[in-house]
């Protein structure tokens, strides 16, 4: 009786809540319930302080909720050891911040090459997964600059590539847009388009519109809790 | 081992991205081994002469001194031929050689030199035969005196090298030198005693010669001269009675060695201060590293919480950080060692000292100084570990 066969769950939150603070609480996320599966592209959208930046380091497990569980591919992972939770967050997950957080003393390369650290791989084995999530960005003739001889879009550029290096199931961005103009800005949109497939699942938060009309599933907060969560025809 | 190699890589790059502030944290360990590799080989090394020179003489010479066994200062003491028998029966003793120093007998290389020779007298030394043996010296040229210069009284004598060196005396020469008017004969030249400089500029005869030509009653030394290579000190200790055996002859006896052997002695209350003082400056090397590192970490904060991101795991990042300080350590550890032994080399060049390095104490304090850096790396790298992820990359 399956009509349309229902993709695998990726990441979830089941009854997530994230308070902080030890005098004064300060209700972040209240009781979320989020399913993210594979082949989707995803925006979260909401006011400054809605909780969007805590959903989505709590949905990489780079941080533990107060109350609820987290799951990739349906192992419980907010109960296993840091080390554990660390190796799998690594396989898992690639994040992409607004600020890009590149390791100044590194060129592009080093930056990328970081990702894949500790993983066993030899140094020319690294060198060439790297070249190669570069190649995907458009930046291989950046390869040996440091992100102060790139431009914003170059740096959040590379910040992507290290993000898939990994291939990692879900790519999490917070705000990735967020410090660039307009062209860069519509150009990093159109990577992330472009890192969708049958088996990742692309999440974007964003104050932009426009970026999250671009996605087929746009979830909005508002004090901590998902007010809304609706498919919406893909654009493009 | 790959892990580990990457983690060095890391902690490397690390450390070169910011070259200023490594060097300085370096200088704590560097100063603080190297203060100590300098002072104790510089230490070491001024007593290395003597060292040496003291492996060289052996330290196993003894001088026995004739005296009254009353104690008080006879006439005349001398050591009996029995009683010199004595000591060389001792079953350490290898060898034993008496001596009887002559006075006032004018002593030149020609009749028309009395003035210049009356003034500067030689000491005359009447000897028995083996002296070189028990002196460990050779001759430089020609013979020393034997059984048939003594049993025939024949006027033979040895001359010391400097006394050589004085007279121009040319190897193997057949030459007389004057003795209070009386022409002996030199049959040969004693090498420099090192021991005994005075023998340098001496005249040897036999005790023969001097009971004949020089109004000595007995042929009885006033003084021995004993190699005991092994129980020394005992030995020494033993002499004067085995001189006197209650009878009124007595000896008392030195090792000359002995003033050398304590000069030797490197100061182990300096080597101590030396050690704490250089331990300090490595324990305030420590706090240093401690301190810049906890700044710098605050600093990677950015760098710290990205790596968690990419799936570096708390332990991971501490190691990081713990191997930046090992590195730290090892690197000042060798400098330091290294700077330590060039001081001493230079020092040991500009005052002729024999340079005196102990590897193992070059390993020793290197690896205090890793010791050091390593713990001066636990507080930064647990605070590294500690930092939760998220709040340093919401920051930017
Ligand atoms: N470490 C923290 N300690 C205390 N309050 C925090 C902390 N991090 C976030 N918050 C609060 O949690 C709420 C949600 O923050 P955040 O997830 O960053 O929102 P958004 O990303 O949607 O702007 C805000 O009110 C914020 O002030
Ligand atoms: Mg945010």
């Amino acid at each position: 009786m399956s009509s349309t066969p229902v993709s695998e769950s990726l990441l979830s939150l089941e009854g997530v809540s994230r308070v902080y603070g030890e005098e004064v609480l300060v209700h972040a996320l209240r009781d979320v319930w989020l399913d993210i599966r594979a082949g989707e592209f995803l925006s979260i959208v909401g006011p400054s302080g809605s909780g969007k930046s805590t959903m989505l380091g709590l949905l990489g497990v780079l941080d533990l909720p107060t109350s609820g569980s987290i799951r990739i591919q349906g192992t419980e992972v907010n109960t296993l050891p840091d080390a554990e939770r660390s190796r799998l967050r690594g396989e898992a997950i690639g994040f992409v911040f607004q600020q890009f957080h590149l390791v100044p003393h590194l060129t592009a390369l080093g930056n990328v090459e970081t990702a894949l650290l500790y993983r066993n791989l030899s140094r020319k084995e690294r060198r060439r997964r790297s070249l190669e999530a570069l190649e995907k960005v458009d930046l291989v003739h950046r390869a040996d600059h440091r992100p102060i001889q790139m431009s914003g879009g170059e740096q959040q550029r590379t910040a992507i590539a290290r993000a898939i290096v990994t291939e990692p199931l879900v790519v999490l961005a917070d705000e990735p847009t967020g410090a660039l103009d307009t062209q860069n800005a519509s150009n990093v949109m159109e990577i992330f388009a472009g890192l969708r497939s049958p088996e990742r699942a692309v999440c974007i938060v964003t104050h932009d519109l426009e970026v999250a009309a671009a996605t087929g599933r746009r979830i909005s907060m508002l004090d901590g809790e998902i007010v809304s969560d609706e498919s919406q025809v893909a654009v493009s | 081992m790959r892990r580990f190699g990457e983690l060095i890589g890391v902690a490397v790059a690390g450390l070169t991205a910011r070259k200023v502030r490594t060097l300085l944290i370096l200088l704590g360990p560097i100063l603080g081994v190297a203060a100590i590799v300098a002072a104790i080989g510089i230490n070491e090394s001024s007593k290395g002469d003597l060292k040496a020179k003291l492996r060289e003489l052996g330290t196993d010479l003894i001088v026995a001194n004739a005296q009254d066994a009353i104690g008080g200062f006879g006439a005349d003491p001398r050591i009996p031929e029995e009683a010199a028998a004595r000591v060389a029966r001792l079953p350490d003793v290898t060898s034993v050689t008496g001596t009887l120093q002559l006075s006032n007998i004018v002593t030149l290389p020609f009749a028309a030199a009395e003035d210049y020779y009356r003034a500067f007298p030689v000491p005359i030394i009447a000897t028995h035969l083996n002296l070189p043996t028990t002196m460990d010296v050779p001759l430089v040229s020609g013979r020393f005196l034997n059984g048939f210069d003594e049993a025939s009284a024949s006027r033979v004598a040895v001359i010391g090298r400097d006394l050589a060196n004085e007279y121009g005396y040319i190897a193997n020469e057949a030459r007389s030198i004057q003795l209070g008017g009386v022409n002996y004969g030199v049959v040969g030249v004693l090498d420099y005693v090192l021991l005994e400089p005075s023998m340098d500029s001496a005249v040897f005869i036999t005790f023969a010669n001097a009971v004949e030509d020089w109004d000595v009653d007995d042929p009885d030394p006033t003084r021995l001269y004993i190699r005991a290579p092994t129980n020394t000190r005992y030995v020494a200790e033993e002499i004067p009675t085995v001189v006197s055996l209650g009878g009124p002859d007595g000896a008392n006896t030195k090792v000359p060695t002995d003033l050398l052997d304590a000069q030797s002695q490197v100061d182990e209350n300096l080597n101590n201060l030396t050690k704490m003082m250089g331990g300090l400056a490595l324990v305030v090397g420590g706090v240093g590293i401690a301190n810049v590192m906890s700044i710098s970490v605050i600093q990677r904060s950015s760098e710290i919480g990205i790596r968690r991101a990419l799936g570096h795991s708390r332990g991971t990042i501490a190691f990081q950080f713990l191997i930046e300080a090992l590195v730290i350590g090892v690197m000042g550890g060798i400098l330091g060692a290294g700077v330590g032994a060039g001081v001493v080399w230079m020092v040991s060049e500009m005052r002729d000292y024999t340079m005196i390095l102990s590897v193992s104490g070059l390993f020793r304090w290197a690896s205090v100084s890793v010791g050091v850096a390593v713990v001066a790396g636990l507080y930064p790298s647990t605070k590294a570990a500690r930092l939760e992820p998220l709040e340093t990359l919401r920051l930017g």
